[in-house]
């Protein structure tokens, strides 16, 4: 897997035939450390050692993976890592509910299984050549930073590449050191911005991630703009997308739904005749123009 | 991990929820197995009171300051406090005050005075949620065998459970019962909470509601429903109050006057 | 299709036949209603509308357990039965036609196909009672999805065969059948117009797809949410309602963990509820919303036709009146005079909403 050189990884979004869905892979966490007070990075790695490199080369970014434990139930949760770099998958995790509050319970080296990749996924093939322009608001930046990450390390596919990254304060932005080191590069724009700052300390932009745009120079008749956070910042990150001239089906969001199947079957995800865990969790905004409720 | 040290208490009510954990007389050396139980008044000599508990099934409502007392110190010592059959969850039926006037009043009324000889002073009586943080529930008046040993599966792995969010409708047509709200009787199915598994209307009976309403029942539909078919608004009203909760008699009253003023405006 | 006759009489001992195939079910009486049960044929009652519940049941088990956990690993967990399932009647199948292409696309399912292929499927004719409206969804025949199919001319039937899988069983029962004589075509063209005939509902279904698009902000929706009940009974009942949730059970008295599907509903309030509280259909009208432009526009785009098959469930089983016929009706502007006039009533009382 690891010997094609020159080429991206294939996706496939289903798994080998014959393989039962729903049965669950187990997997260890080898790493985790918490990126802000109620969200952690988990660092996972398959335990069957022949699924290891096809399981995380085999996914696109954008797509989720459904995580459980026994008893405590399952739910979806974008991968954050890049299938650029494979062996791990890795996750960001919000203590919201039921599962992820047994999830934060768990050690390094205890168990959690997996099943996925589901979802569409971002269109990275049609993102070829194009200027991309990455908008991320809190924790918008997981299911953004696999995309993120998979641009730089095939770098020389794409145009000119922004990133734009809002929090409400320093402490909530994920992979903050990350990002920092990140304007270090010089290939690609990574601009950071935080709603307020109560430590003093912040050395970048203060406001919503809107004000941020004043330094976006692309190419919008050829540009791919992805937005991904709380859907209240929607409506206004797509405004800015518009003003620059993107049209609408090179603008691109992720979306939340319920999804206890992931594979278009359960129907908890459904919102007008699409499944979210299948026909998305990306949409265009041309389908959210088309599909009522979807935003 | 050791086992979840458990503590299973009751305040005001019939103890009938408590001693539906005696009846399951075939898995109770599972559930001490299980659990190391710290307290358990009714079926076990073991009384260690100042532990920290990873689970408090309390039943009963909180009728009596010695009640209230009770349940602060219990829900101080508890992770989690899970409150069992319809009196802890709702207040039971002695919580539905229908009278018009206020509870003292109410109170003179059944013991004569205002300060009658009771064990402890009185309450208004109330579910345990009126006063603390509940984590989990099991509704059920009383509470019911198999959803007990479901929810002591959750507990047992620390895992904070959860009743369906469905009506009992549901159990009930994967009963594949005939319809009773259809037939015209006063069936509840529709306004409460499932995990009884429709055992009434199973059984041609109508549903009671002892489970308690589900979050964001659509009473007034049904009640109109009930109009249609011939109920009486008073009829209709008791059976709702029963298990009703305290939430929904205030509710209820004033369904009633409305329907009144209604009729008398024709 | 080929054609074969049965006699009446030799009714019992055909469906005792194919018993060999597997577990016996057919529509039996169950108080003024009709269940799908296994029994012996003479309990099968011919005449049977509607079942309470749809055959569904049999793909898609209300509750079943579909993974077990052990030494840290899930495994898959079946419970096939070869079973022969009587009386689908044609809305019936077309309706697990509907089911066949949703839970074989994408993602196969394999407790549904294994169900599937343990299943012989005995189709029955009906006649319409004043419910029906196959004849609007376009329903009303079934050429395919069946084993087997008995039309009843009274005195014989017809077996007309669906399958490979049907006329191996056919068999089993081959010294009961008989070739078909001009006559029984006579009889059968005269049936089927006499059937014809009998539908009581008239209704333009076709342009829902439209019609629905067109209302989607209509202020009929608040109004019928502020009748439904949310008891999810209509999806219960829906022979092509698919939608399931899952949850871990653990049984402290065998120490064994089962992943559990059951039968879940859109109209229940934490459908659309993710884990922190929000719910993106927290009103009772976005959810009756959903469903009927899930039913009759999303499967349109999807699968080329929307997913009533006609079968009257949702008219007979919803306690307030909420169903495809009243629903099409209000957007049609005939609104109908019962549910309206309650309706009307309800906003009258002005009670306080809880």
């Amino acid at each position: 897997m690891l010997e094609r050189h020159g080429s991206y990884p294939e996706v496939s979004t289903e798994k080998e035939k014959n393989e039962n869905p729903y049965v669950p892979e187990r997997a260890r966490i080898v790493r985790k450390f918490d990126l802000t007070k109620d969200v952690r990075f988990f660092q996972v790695r398959i335990c069957d050692p022949d699924k290891v490199m096809t399981w995380t080369t085999n996914y696109k970014p954008g797509q989720f993976m459904m995580i459980s434990l026994p008893n405590a139930g399952e739910a979806p949760f974008s991968i954050t890592s890049s299938p650029t770099r494979p062996g791990l998958f890795e996750f960001c995790i919000r203590k919201v509910g039921k599962l992820t509050s047994k999830l934060f319970e768990l050690r390094e080296n205890d168990f959690i299984w997996l099943r996925g990749p589901f979802g569409n996924g971002f269109p990275v093939e049609m993102m070829h050549g194009k200027d991309l322009l990455f908008v991320a608001g809190g924790l918008g930046a997981a299911p953004l930073r696999s995309v993120l990450l998979y641009a730089l390390d095939y770098r020389d596919r794409f145009g000119k590449i922004f990133y734009l990254y809002g929090a409400k304060t320093p402490d909530d932005m994920l992979f903050r050191e990350e990002f920092f080191r990140m304007k270090e590069r010089e290939d690609f724009e990574c601009y950071l911005t935080v709603d307020a700052d109560p430590t003093g300390l912040w050395p970048f932009d203060i406001g919503v991630v809107t004000t941020l745009f004043k330094y976006v120079d692309i190419d919008a008749s050829n540009t791919v703009a992805v937005v991904c956070g709380p859907p209240v910042m929607y409506k206004y990150v797509v405004d800015e997308f518009l003003k620059l001239g993107i049209p609408d089906d090179h603008i691109f969001m992720t979306l939340e739904r319920k999804m206890k199947c992931g594979m278009g079957k359960c129907g908890q995800c459904v919102v007008g005749h699409k499944y979210t865990c299948v026909d998305g969790p990306v949409f265009t905004l041309w389908d959210v123009k088309n599909i009522r409720s979807l935003i | 991990m050791g086992k979840p040290k458990v503590g299973i208490y009751g305040l005001t009510g019939c103890a009938g929820d408590q001693l539906n954990i005696i009846n399951c007389e075939d898995e109770l050396l599972k559930i001490f197995d299980i659990f190391e139980i710290e307290s358990f008044v009714m079926a076990s000599r073991a009384k260690n009171e100042n532990v920290e508990l990873d689970v408090a099934f309390v039943e009963g409502s909180v009728s009596t300051e010695k009640d209230l007392e009770h349940l602060m110190e219990i829900r101080k010592k508890s992770k989690i406090l899970v409150a069992i059959g319809h009196c802890a969850v709702f207040g039971g039926v002695q919580s539905m005050f229908m009278g018009k006037e206020p509870w003292i009043e109410r109170y003179k009324k059944v013991y004569g005075k205002e300060n009658a000889v009771t064990l402890t002073p009185p309450l208004e009586p109330k579910p345990l949620a009126a006063y603390v943080k509940v984590d989990a529930v099991l509704p059920g008046c009383p509470i019911e065998k198999e959803p007990f040993l479901k929810l002591a599966g959750k507990l047992a792995h620390g895992i904070v459970p959860k009743v369906p969010d469905f009506p009992v409708c549901a159990e009930c047509k994967w009963k594949e019962n005939e319809c009773l709200l259809l037939k015209g009787q006063l069936c509840l199915g529709p306004l409460t909470n499932s995990g009884c598994g429709a055992i009434c209307p199973s059984m041609n009976i109508p549903c009671i509601g002892c489970w308690g309403p589900i979050a964001k029942e659509n009473w007034e539909s049904e009640a109109l429903l009930l109009l249609e078919k011939g109920y009486k608004p008073d009829e209709i009203v008791k059976r709702f109050a029963i298990f009703g909760g305290t939430e929904r008699a205030e509710l209820l009253k004033n369904f009633l006057e409305s329907h009144q003023k209604q009729e008398s405006g024709k | 299709m080929r054609v074969f006759k049965l006699k009446r009489d030799n009714f019992i001992p055909f469906m005792k036949g194919l018993g060999k195939f597997g577990e016996l079910w057919g529509p039996v009486k169950k108080g003024d209603h009709h269940v799908y049960a296994q029994a012996s044929p003479e309990q099968f009652d011919l005449k049977a509308i509607r079942t309470i519940v749809p055959a569904k049941k049999f793909f898609l088990p209300k509750k079943s357990t579909i993974l077990k956990f052990k030494n840290n690993e899930w495994t898959e967990h079946f419970d096939v039965k070869k079973r022969v399932i009587f009386g689908l009647h044609p809305c019936d199948i077309h309706a697990l036609n509907i089911y066949h292409k949703f839970y074989t696309r994408l993602y196969p399912d394999p407790y549904y196909l294994k169900n599937r292929e343990a299943t012989l499927i005995v189709g029955l004719s009906c006649l319409p009672d004043e419910h029906c409206f196959c004849n609007l969804t376009d329903t009303e025949t079934v050429n395919e999805g069946f084993d087997l199919f008995l039309t009843d001319l009274e005195d014989r039937f017809l077996v007309w065969i669906g399958s490979p899988k049907g006329d191996e069983v056919l068999k089993l029962v081959k010294d009961l059948i008989e070739e078909t004589t001009q006559e029984d075509i006579d009889e059968y063209v005269a049936w089927r117009k006499k059937r014809r005939s009998m539908f009581q509902v008239s209704l333009d279904l076709e342009g829902m797809p439209e019609i629905l698009t067109f209302n989607y902000d209509s202020p009929i929706w608040e109004e019928m949410g502020d009748a439904c009940l949310s008891c999810g009974t209509c999806t219960m009942v829906c022979p092509t309602c698919t939608c399931f949730d899952i949850e871990d059970e653990y049984d402290i008295r065998t120490d064994e963990m089962d992943r559990q599907r059951f039968w879940y509903s859109c109209v229940f309030r934490e459908y659309s509820m993710v884990a922190g509280g929000h719910n993106f259909r927290e009103a009772r009208s976005e959810r009756l919303k959903l469903w009927y432009t899930h039913k009759l526009v999303g499967f349109m785009s999807e699968y080329g036709s929307p997913a009533c098959v006609g079968c009257g469930r949702c008219v007979v089983s919803c306690p307030v009146d909420i169903n495809v016929l009243t629903v099409a009706k209000a957007l049609l502007k005939e609104k109908p005079d019962a549910f309206w006039a309650r309706m009307a009533s309800l906003k009258n009382m002005e009670v306080e909403h809880a």
